[in-house]
């Protein structure tokens, strides 16, 4: 036998018992995993090749209010401005679904390569789209997940617009952050709608880096005083501008998160007490054998540490598993295109199980150093 | 050892338990002095300070005044981390519940006390598998404790006492959970251990036949040895 082996044999002495310990601190630290990770996409800034080029233009009073399409050659005559395109949502129900799953956009099909640089899809396609009236193009999770494919059509009742609309799809699109969403022409909802003039918003790509900041401001400043002031921002600013509608989320999130960890805490410390308190003559008799105090505190922290560590390879491994080689976006119905368990996450979740282990080892070692060896041999069973 | 062949030599040994504003004298003013190789058994009614006395030369418990010199070294004057060493190395403890760890089996309870040394695997099996025959017990090494009569488990914990090679074995009421067949049985080890290979064997017993195995017997009552 070695020391090892004895403390790994007094871990498991009570079989159930450190099984539900291991499963608690493992269900916990897969919850603070997900909840993490869920922070972490939520608050992510958009990446790709344009999005920090990217500029949202919304109505001021609210994203709901529609914009005048008498906006554009403005827009477009503002120094640093590349391309401008409407973006219109049309709020489809699509097989009489009763929630929307994926979000349907009328734009230019001319501007959409200049505004949306990262998404890819066949040459054909583009000029399809550029060609077509009632085409529209599709991202590929919503393609796969409905099984579409180029030629299709698809009818969308709108629950913005009184109108029902006919697709044809033209293009499966990939690459962008979110490949959810369907495309469509911007005048073909004008036509349909009978309601010409009115667009959602623009997004727009600025030249450069250094032109965002001028760009926003002459925007900004062109419709002011007008009937339809607007809220010029970058694609990152107007993306938080949306999360924080839900409220402070990262606040919540971290309450919850402490909430776990606390609780998770308190079950462990009482679990190491009761485990020790069980063994108080034991550990007497190891004192009077020759084991010193150090020795003892060591077998203690090594089972409780040992405890915390299976816990935190099976749920914070078990999250990296499921999250890394699962169909994320399939089990969360789309919400979450990516959901991925970064390095400094699964370090987080390894670091709150030392911790664990740590301070739940702290009671039962102090309550073992003030223990006589004769207190702790008259200790009843 | 002092010269004159004592293992232990005790002198004005007081122990005083303080309970509140009670003061209880468990030990008052004893001197004992105990020769190698004896098998000495200390009786007493409960609560004579039989135990505690024990407890003092073994080391596990300090006495309030006095002296308590065990092959040479006085006890009293080891601080905690060297009292554990020489425990380890000098003394072996039978108790009256045998107190093996449950999770491990003979074998392993016997090894605890050389986990401690630096004794190899294959040094550390072979102390075990000697001190396991000595009691008679070869052939229950991979047993748990569950698995032993309550002899049986008594022997095992005086294997566990000797398997460091101490000069000193004490044993508190060691035969005090036992039926008289196996009480018999340990308490002929004790003494085997006592007449045949040297050991000084301490041992607290309220039985008059466990005392009859030893050599010498001394009475404690109200905390002070009776002539």
């Amino acid at each position: 036998m070695t020391i090892p082996t004895f403390i790994l044999k007094n871990a498991l002495r009570n079989k159930r018992r450190a099984t539900l310990s291991v499963l608690s601190v493992a269900v916990s630290l897969f919850l603070l995993v997900l909840l993490l990770v869920a922070l972490r996409e939520i608050t992510l800034p958009v990446e790709g090749a344009g999005a920090e080029l990217r500029v949202a233009v919304r109505n001021k009073i609210s994203i709901a209010n529609l914009l005048p399409a008498k906006q554009l050659p403005i827009i477009e005559k503002i120094p640093g401005v590349e391309a401008v395109t409407p973006f219109t949502w049309f709020g489809g129900k699509y097989k009489g679904e009763q929630g929307m799953t994926f979000a349907q956009f009328a734009l230019d099909p001319k501007k959409l390569r200049a505004v949306f640089t990262e998404a890819k899809m066949a040459p054909e396609s583009y000029a399809a789209f550029e060609a077509e009236r009632d085409a529209c193009i599709i991202g590929k999770i919503t393609a796969d997940k409905y099984k579409l494919k180029l030629g299709d059509k698809i009818t969308l009742e709108s629950t913005v617009y009184p109108v029902t609309m006919e697709f044809k799809i033209v293009g499966i699109y990939a690459g962008t952050p979110d490949d959810r969403n369907m495309l469509f022409r911007q005048d073909y909802l004008d036509e349909s709608s009978g309601l010409k003039g009115q667009v959602g918003m623009w997004w727009l790509k600025v030249k450069s880096a250094q032109d965002m900041p001028k760009v926003i401001s002459a925007i900004n400043n062109a419709f002011a005083n007008t009937s339809a002031e607007v809220r010029a921002e970058s694609e990152r600013a107007f993306q938080l501008s949306f999360i924080s509608m839900w409220g402070n989320i990262k606040l919540l999130v971290m309450l919850i998160c402490s909430a776990v960890i606390f609780t998770l805490l308190l079950v462990s410390a009482s679990t190491m007490s009761m485990a020790i308190r069980e063994r108080f003559r034991e550990l007497a008799i190891l004192k009077a054998i020759g084991f010193r105090r150090r020795e003892l505190f060591a077998f203690i922290l090594a089972e409780s540490f040992g405890l915390a560590a299976a816990g935190a390879v099976i749920g914070v491994g078990g999250a990296y598993l499921l999250f890394t080689y699962g169909n994320v976006a399939k089990m969360t119905n789309g919400m979450f295109p990516s959901f991925e368990v970064t390095s400094r996450i699964v370090g987080t979740g390894a670091l709150v199980a030392a911790v664990l282990g740590i301070v739940a080892s702290i009671m039962p070692s102090i309550a073992v150093a003030k223990m006589s060896v004769t207190d702790g041999l008259k200790t009843l069973d | 050892m002092a010269p004159n062949g004592n293992i232990v030599s005790i002198r004005n040994l007081s122990k005083i338990y303080a309970q509140g504003e009670i003061q209880v004298t468990a030990l008052d003013n004893i001197s004992l002095d105990i020769v190698a190789g004896e098998f000495l058994t200390l009786m007493g009614p409960s609560g004579s300070g039989k135990s505690t006395l024990l407890h003092i030369l073994a080391g596990i418990d300090r006495p309030t005044s006095g002296e308590c010199h065990v092959q040479g070294v006085d006890v009293t004057k080891l601080n905690e981390s060297q009292l554990a060493d020489w425990r380890n190395q000098n003394v072996g403890f039978v108790f009256q519940t045998f107190n093996l760890l449950p999770v491990l089996t003979a074998f392993e309870n016997v090894e605890l006390p050389l986990l401690l040394t630096r004794l190899s695997r294959g040094q550390r099996r072979k102390q075990v598998e000697t001190a396991l025959e000595l009691v008679g017990l070869a052939d229950r090494m991979r047993h748990l404790p569950k698995q032993l009569s309550g002899g049986q488990e008594q022997r095992v914990a005086i294997a566990r006492a000797l398997v460091t090679d101490p000069k000193l074995i004490v044993a508190d009421e060691p035969t005090g959970n036992l039926d008289s067949h196996s009480a018999q049985e340990v308490l002929s080890v004790l003494q085997s251990l006592s007449k045949q290979a040297g050991k000084t064997v301490i041992m607290v017993t309220h039985d008059p036949k466990a005392a009859a195995f030893g050599s010498r017997t001394i009475h404690l009552e109200k905390g002070e040895l009776l002539k």
